[in-house]
């Protein structure tokens, strides 16, 4: 019996994006509403070949043009694989998850069991209302206390009849997870423009893996007048405290580590183009002849030459920012990882780069002369979440540690 | 992509393959660092004769942007959690060296020295050396966030963001040894140096590679150049993708480069010419590399965020494959030195 006690159970998870759930029947419901649901009309389905199925009959989209399951993780998100709760999941991707909760919880290999089929007949019984109402106020509070639209008939009736209205953004999207947060597909299936990307990046909401995080900075989709101070908290980034006598508030509006210090002249150089976070690259499909870069403000260095400074920065301009960029201490790293940069800043704004005009029309496919294709993937909900959901569920491993000494006592 | 051409290989990445390096001893072993947070560490079989098989899996705790080997049982990784890390290739275990500030965004080993070098996105170049009490032996300061760097011989170059590049000789970190601004206008995206230590090649987001040389003197200096590449004309409009990697053959002194336009390209850059083209892919191609003895070069194909979240929407899944090489890496009328 003790060496049953010492057995770790694995929680039912989801296959598509990695959470963990109570029982099986949340995280089914959890799956009918985040995964399988239709984009097109109410309709949540229990598979994904359901969800298949549907789309193809109802509105008659060809096999090939399924948009993708919504909110799975890269690579998981096809409809290839048929999963019901714990049901269907690959072996190879139960031994790599259970391997990767051994490491994270500091166990040794193996010591991870499946839950016992016992469990899941207890689980059988039909849960009475007031239990599924329960489960569901948990599941919301883990979903990062969101509006509650996902799932449930229970959601409020409010909820309801916004998305009751067809082609209206679904409430369930404007929840925090990551990709298609924009909207729902299929008015690009119909040729019309993407609803939803404005000239921003996606609004970078914690990813619902944090609940109970504090409430950030507004996000930088809505950039505020420069002096503005984001009037939340303290911003989340300890470094921003510690910041040196060179703020550049001009060019994160809305950016947390701005510090309470009114801005400098911008040097010179236009703020908009040191928002390059909200630049989505032109979209292939939309030939926008000649490719101008970003507004040009009448200061601006000419295009394509060096910046006067670019060879030679002062010292102490780059020594200046050079904390501000990310959180510096590495000994915190792993809670200080939970509070990324919500928008990139750019250490040393003398240096900024613009990119210059091409003579003949071009798209270029990589817009963002201060940013690599990298910087911008880093700071995405969808890469976030790894970084959120390890740290979290250390954090919640330690709990659970700590749960069970006390049981000794 | 089933192309008879390559080798192809199991239990691949399940999201984009930010890089590939080979084994410095076994032509066949490779080491595969990618978005989804692993680590992977393959041997690489013979198409219809052995199957390639997945040795090592190395989980990490958030997407790893660069990995390389130290010997033929050890590598290093790090990534977006910042930890630079050594991997054990035959009994899977990690051990950590230390953090950077920020992500690593390129590492690299120096045989000679027995030495790590990490460059971050924190703005430093670190060196480490894993037998050591202390793993971090020392940190530089760079004015800009480090893209990517790359050894040859004693020569380390630094390739930055705000298309700056420093070059320095690894036995004396005090100063650069030279400074330079990027001879091409757009953001740095790859870089390798040349295997004979005379220079190196780099590219941009702008479909466009420098062919640079060490030497200072005006006379070496007179031979650098640029060139076009991995674009196409589509209705009168220019398409220009960004060159994600490039690597140079460990013999013939050729490199090939490869873009998000889902192509691979072999140059000889003595010559200025293209010596082939392989048969695009249906994903951007994100790592290259040759293996030490230069038969192989194996091909990462997957998606490299040229269209931010959007792009997400059509991604093919990642592709991998290993494909022998013939004369087509061979310069013209190569004698054999």
């Amino acid at each position: 019996m003790a060496k049953k006690k010492n057995k770790q159970i694995i929680r039912p998870w989801c296959w598509y994006c990695e959470r963990e759930f109570e029982d099986e029947k949340v995280l089914m419901q959890h799956q009918k509403a985040k995964h399988f649901k239709c984009g097109m009309c109410p309709r949540r389905l229990n598979t994904a070949g359901g969800l298949a199925v549907h789309i193809q009959q109802v509105h008659k989209l060809e096999p090939e043009n399924l948009p993708r399951i919504e909110n799975a993780l890269p690579g998981r998100d096809g409809y290839e694989v048929e999963i019901f709760g714990m049901v269907g999941i690959p072996a190879p991707d139960v031994a790599d998850y259970k391997r990767r909760k051994e490491i994270e919880l500091g166990l040794s290999a193996g010591s991870i069991s499946q839950p016992p089929p016992k469990r899941a007949k207890i689980e059988n019984r039909p849960l009475s209302e007031s239990e599924l109402k329960a489960q569901l106020e948990a599941h919301k509070a883990l979903m990062g206390n969101s509006q509650g639209a996902e799932s449930s008939a229970a959601a409020s009736t409010s909820d309801a009849s916004i998305g009751a209205v067809y082609g209206a953004a679904p409430q369930a999207y404007a929840t925090p997870p990551p990709p298609m947060s924009g909207g729902p597909p299929p008015p690009g299936f119909f040729g019309a423009p993407p609803p939803g990307f404005p000239s921003g990046g996606p609004p970078p909401f914690p990813p619902p893996f944090m609940a109970g995080f504090p409430p950030g900075p507004p996000p930088p989709g809505f950039p505020m007048p420069p002096g503005f101070l984001p009037g939340g908290p303290a911003p989340p980034f300890p470094p921003a405290g510690a910041l040196p006598q060179f703020p550049p508030p001009p060019f994160i509006p809305g950016a947390s580590a701005t510090p309470p210090i009114p801005p400098l002249p911008p040097r010179g150089l236009p703020p908009p183009q040191f928002i390059p976070a909200q630049q989505q690259p032109t979209p292939t499909s939309t030939p926008q002849p000649p490719v101008a870069p970003p507004p040009v403000g009448p200061l601006a260095p000419s295009a394509g030459g060096p910046l006067p400074s670019a060879g030679g920065p002062t010292s102490s301009e780059s020594q200046g920012l050079t904390t501000e960029v990310r959180p510096a201490d590495p000994r915190q790293g792993a809670s200080q990882l939970i509070h990324p940069p919500r928008q990139l800043t750019l250490p040393n704004p003398a240096l900024a780069q613009v990119n210059p005009e091409f003579k003949k029309p071009t798209i270029l496919k990589w817009l963002d002369p201060n940013f690599s294709p990298e910087e911008q993937r880093s700071i995405h909900p969808t890469y976030f979440n790894f970084v959120a959901i390890s740290s979290s569920e250390e954090s919640k491993g330690k709990s659970l540690k700590r749960a069970r000494a006390e049981d000794f006592l | 992509m089933d192309d008879a051409s390559y080798t192809t290989i199991p239990s691949l990445p399940f999201d984009t393959i930010s890089s590939i390096r080979y084994s410095p001893t076994d032509p066949n072993q490779l080491l595969v660092s990618s978005w989804d947070t692993t680590v992977r560490f393959y041997q690489v079989g013979e198409r219809g004769v052995k199957e390639s098989e997945a040795k090592a899996k190395f989980d990490h705790r958030a997407p790893v942007l660069a990995c390389c080997f130290s010997d033929a049982t050890h590598g290093y990784s790090g990534g977006l959690d910042t930890s630079v890390r050594e991997l054990d290739l035959s009994t899977e275990r990690m051990t950590n060296l230390g953090t950077h500030n920020d992500s690593i965004s390129s590492m690299s080993f120096s045989q000679a020295n027995n030495l790590l070098i990490t460059g971050s996105w924190d703005r430093t170049i670190r060196f480490w050396d894993p037998r050591a009490q202390t793993h971090q032996q020392s940190s530089h300061e760079t004015p800009e966030r480090v893209y990517t760097l790359d050894l040859v011989n004693h020569t380390l170059v630094v390739a930055m963001a705000s298309r700056l590049f420093h070059i320095y000789d690894i036995r004396k970190m005090d100063i650069p040894a030279q400074q330079r601004e990027s001879s091409l206008k757009y953001m740095t995206r790859s870089l390798a140096c040349m295997p004979d230590g005379q220079g190196y090649a780099t590219a941009s987001v702008e479909g466009r590679i420098a062919v640079e040389y060490f030497d200072p003197s005006p006379a070496a200096q007179e031979k650098r150049y640029a060139f076009k590449c991995h674009r196409q004309t589509i209705n009168d409009v220019d398409h220009v993708w960004p060159v994600n990697a490039l690597a140079f053959h460990p013999t013939y002194n050729t490199f090939a480069s490869a873009g998000s336009d889902g192509t691979v390209s072999i140059w000889d850059h003595k010559v200025k010419k293209r010596l082939r083209q392989y048969p695009k892919f249906p994903n951007p191609v994100s790592a290259i590399a040759f293996n030490c003895d230069g038969t192989k070069i194996a091909v990462g194909a997957s998606y490299t965020w040229d269209e931010g979240e959007e792009g997400l929407k059509h991604v093919k899944t990642p592709w991998m494959g290993v494909r022998r090489l013939g004369d087509e890496v061979k310069p013209k009328g190569w004698a054999g030195n």
